[in-house]
């Protein structure tokens, strides 16, 4: 059983008209790919990636992820889910700026109950091994964009999620500081057996991705496994 | 946990707004402490002033004198009286005393007087009369038939000291009492109603003039503080049960300046609450801009996880983080100048001619910190932010996650 599997999932925004932003879906990811979702602006990337974090609800079709079947899982309980069982990064400002680094680490943990020694040695663990202690009290408005997307990435697979989605993480990087995260993403995926979904419209990103799932108009164009 | 953390640091993002707003509350609260200081004060004062000008905190007084104040309406049991008063709680000073009309006269001039026969030593305990001498001296118990008068009765009079003026009653038995009295003391205690119209005499003196055989018509009691009143009479009321005495607080006595003190705390809560309405518009402003500028942030903090209720539970902990710097700032500040203002008084003399006239002769205020006023001021500064900031707070939980996150 794939670790997620969307079904005929549909997405209409009415926006004075109507946008299908995704039209009949059907897809499956396995644990532990690193997959992208690509394709031009507007092509359907972030809404794919809302619903699948339980961020949204399609309009018909049905997405699991695991055990979970989101499209019949009252609100509240969708935030209990992403807690203990996704990760997210976004394409800028995604850490709290009155937090230092440590303390963004921390943030899930904390909301799952983990007490604060063990939340702490877990991220200074995390933080060393990838060789960023040096930045553990630093706030992000003292990191650089890199600094604080690699910040993002690590809070996003400390709390061991089942998934990791990372909308356009790239987006705002010059193309040196896209290479580095990438290195990161793909060597925590390596090492840690993390899942990433992430989205990018830039073609050297996409050959990074062992996966690239292509998207036009709302629909999946391609759906194919690079040659290495 | 690291919420507190987050309140307090996002409190202090916006330095000058929250500085801002932290002063609102400050100095609200102050104005708040320091009116209320001076307002409970200057009740007290008033209290005291009435209480010592001759009724007293508690007055004791045959059972229908309040409402029909007769001559022959003496005090029953006496001996009883003299036992139990001395023992009250709470007790500063009694005085057992004699009260009833009559015509002053001199050569020239006669005018209608209260006639108040006394007994110096426990008058002294009770009333401030003998500080008000001006000239000539207290009565004592050495003089013969001295009287102690106001300074205006002494001019409408045309009586100066050591000059006879005679006084003429209608005396318990039905009959008239004429007796000649010589004045010994001119005093002014800046009661109009006092230095116009009332002449003391010695107790025997009293009794003799009025035919009243040792009968005295009321005593009154000086407590330590107003606050005791209730503690005194329940002591009294227990021990004087079954004699048919009424014993009555001041404010029963002298109704009009209780209803004058609850008029003024009445006006005093109305302009804490315009007061406490501007600061709250001030508070829901910065509590609601500080959440419209973190949309996005809400939205983060959704998306990792985090439930609605956690997200007000954070706004709120900014408001009360932001309330508790102004309510320290405030208080400090309050109980500073209400400690100042008590220890030099305020002093209302160019504003207070007409008030002697009123029967208010406290022209010098002293201001009094409690701690009720304090604590009740403090909470209900928070309890009015906690209210407040709730909108702001539900708004912010509101948020959908994927709308805010798209919100920069
Ligand atoms: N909240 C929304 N309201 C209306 N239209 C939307 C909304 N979100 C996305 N869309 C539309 O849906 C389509 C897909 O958008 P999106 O998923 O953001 O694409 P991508 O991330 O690939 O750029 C676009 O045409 C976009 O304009
Ligand atoms: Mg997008």
């Amino acid at each position: 059983m794939a670790q997620i599997e969307l079904t005929n999932v549909s997405k209409t925004y009415h926006d004075h008209v109507a946008v299908h932003a995704l039209a009949n879906i059907n897809l499956a990811i396995e644990k532990g790919e690193f997959a992208a979702a690509v394709g031009p602006s507007g092509s359907g990337k972030t809404t794919l990636l809302n619903l699948i974090g339980a961020l949204d609800t399609p309009d018909s079709g049905a997405i699991r992820i695991g055990e979970l079947e989101i499209t019949s899982t009252p609100a509240a309980k969708l935030a209990d889910f992403r807690l203990r069982h996704l990760g997210f990064v976004f394409q800028s400002f995604n850490l709290f700026p009155v937090l230092s680094v440590l303390e963004n680490l921390e943030f899930v943990p904390a909301l799952r109950g983990l007490p604060k020694p063990d939340r702490v040695h877990r991220a200074e663990q995390l933080l060393e091994a990838v060789g960023m202690i040096d930045l553990r009290d630093k706030r992000p408005d003292e990191l650089s964009g890199g600094q604080q997307q690699r910040v993002a990435v690590l809070r996003a697979i400390l709390p061991e999620p089942d998934l990791v989605l990372a909308d356009e993480p790239t987006a705002n990087l010059d193309s040196e500081n896209a290479a580095l995260l990438l290195d990161m993403m793909e060597r925590l995926n390596h090492e840690r057996a993390v899942t990433f979904l992430f989205s990018t419209h830039d073609p050297a990103v996409m050959s990074r991705a062992r996966r690239l799932i292509r998207l036009k108009d709302g629909r999946i164009v391609e759906d194919q496994v690079p040659k290495r | 946990m690291l919420f507190w953390q987050m309140a307090w640091r996002n409190v202090w993002r916006y330095r000058r707004r929250s500085l801002l707003t932290v002063l609102t509350i400050a100095l609200g609260l102050a104005f708040n402490i320091l009116m209320r200081g001076i307002g409970d004060g200057f009740h007290e004062q008033m209290v005291d002033n009435s209480v010592r000008a001759g009724i007293g905190h508690i007055a004791i007084h045959r059972s229908g004198y309040q409402r029909d104040p007769a001559l022959l309406k003496t005090l029953p049991d006496l001996s009883l009286l003299e036992h139990v008063v001395p023992q009250t709680p709470h007790l500063r000073g009694c005085s057992f005393r004699v009260l009833g009309d009559g015509l002053a006269s001199t050569a020239g001039n006669s005018t209608g007087v209260r006639i108040v026969g006394i007994v110096p030593e426990s008058e002294r305990s009770v009333s401030t009369i003998d500080r008000a001498v001006i000239a000539g001296e207290f009565l004592n118990e050495r003089m013969s038939r001295p009287a102690l008068i106001g300074e205006r009765l002494s001019q409408s009079l045309g009586a100066r000291l050591h000059d006879k003026i005679v006084l003429l009653v209608q005396a318990a038995d039905g009959s008239m009492g004429a007796q000649l009295f010589r004045v010994a003391g001119i005093f002014r205690s800046g009661s109009s109603d006092l230095d116009r119209g009332v002449v003391y005499l010695l107790r025997n003196d009293a009794q003799s003039l009025f035919s009243l055989e040792g009968g005295v018509s009321e005593a009154a009691l000086l407590l330590h503080s107003s606050q005791s009143v209730a503690v005194a009479q329940q002591f009294l009321d227990q021990q004087l049960r079954g004699i048919p005495a009424e014993i009555l607080p001041w404010y029963v006595v002298e109704p009009f300046l209780r209803q004058f003190i609850q008029l003024d705390d009445a006006f005093f809560y109305i302009i804490v609450l315009i007061l406490f309405f501007v600061i709250s518009v001030g508070i829901l402003n910065t509590v609601m801009m500080s959440v419209l500028e973190r949309v996005r942030e809400f939205g983060v903090m959704m998306a990792l996880g985090t439930k609605p209720g956690q997200i007000v539970r954070l706004v709120m902990q900014e408001s009360v983080a932001l309330a508790l710097v102004g309510v320290a700032m405030g208080a400090a500040l309050g109980s500073a100048a209400t400690i100042l203002f008590a220890y030099q008084g305020i002093d209302l003399s160019h504003y207070a001619a007409g008030a002697a006239a009123l029967g208010i002769t406290t022209t010098v205020i002293h201001p009094e910190l409690t701690l009720r006023n304090l604590i009740v001021s403090d909470v209900s500064v928070v309890l009015v932010v906690l209210v407040v900031a709730f909108y702001p707070a539900i708004k912010a939980a509101r948020f959908r996650p994927v709308n805010a996150i798209r919100h920069i």
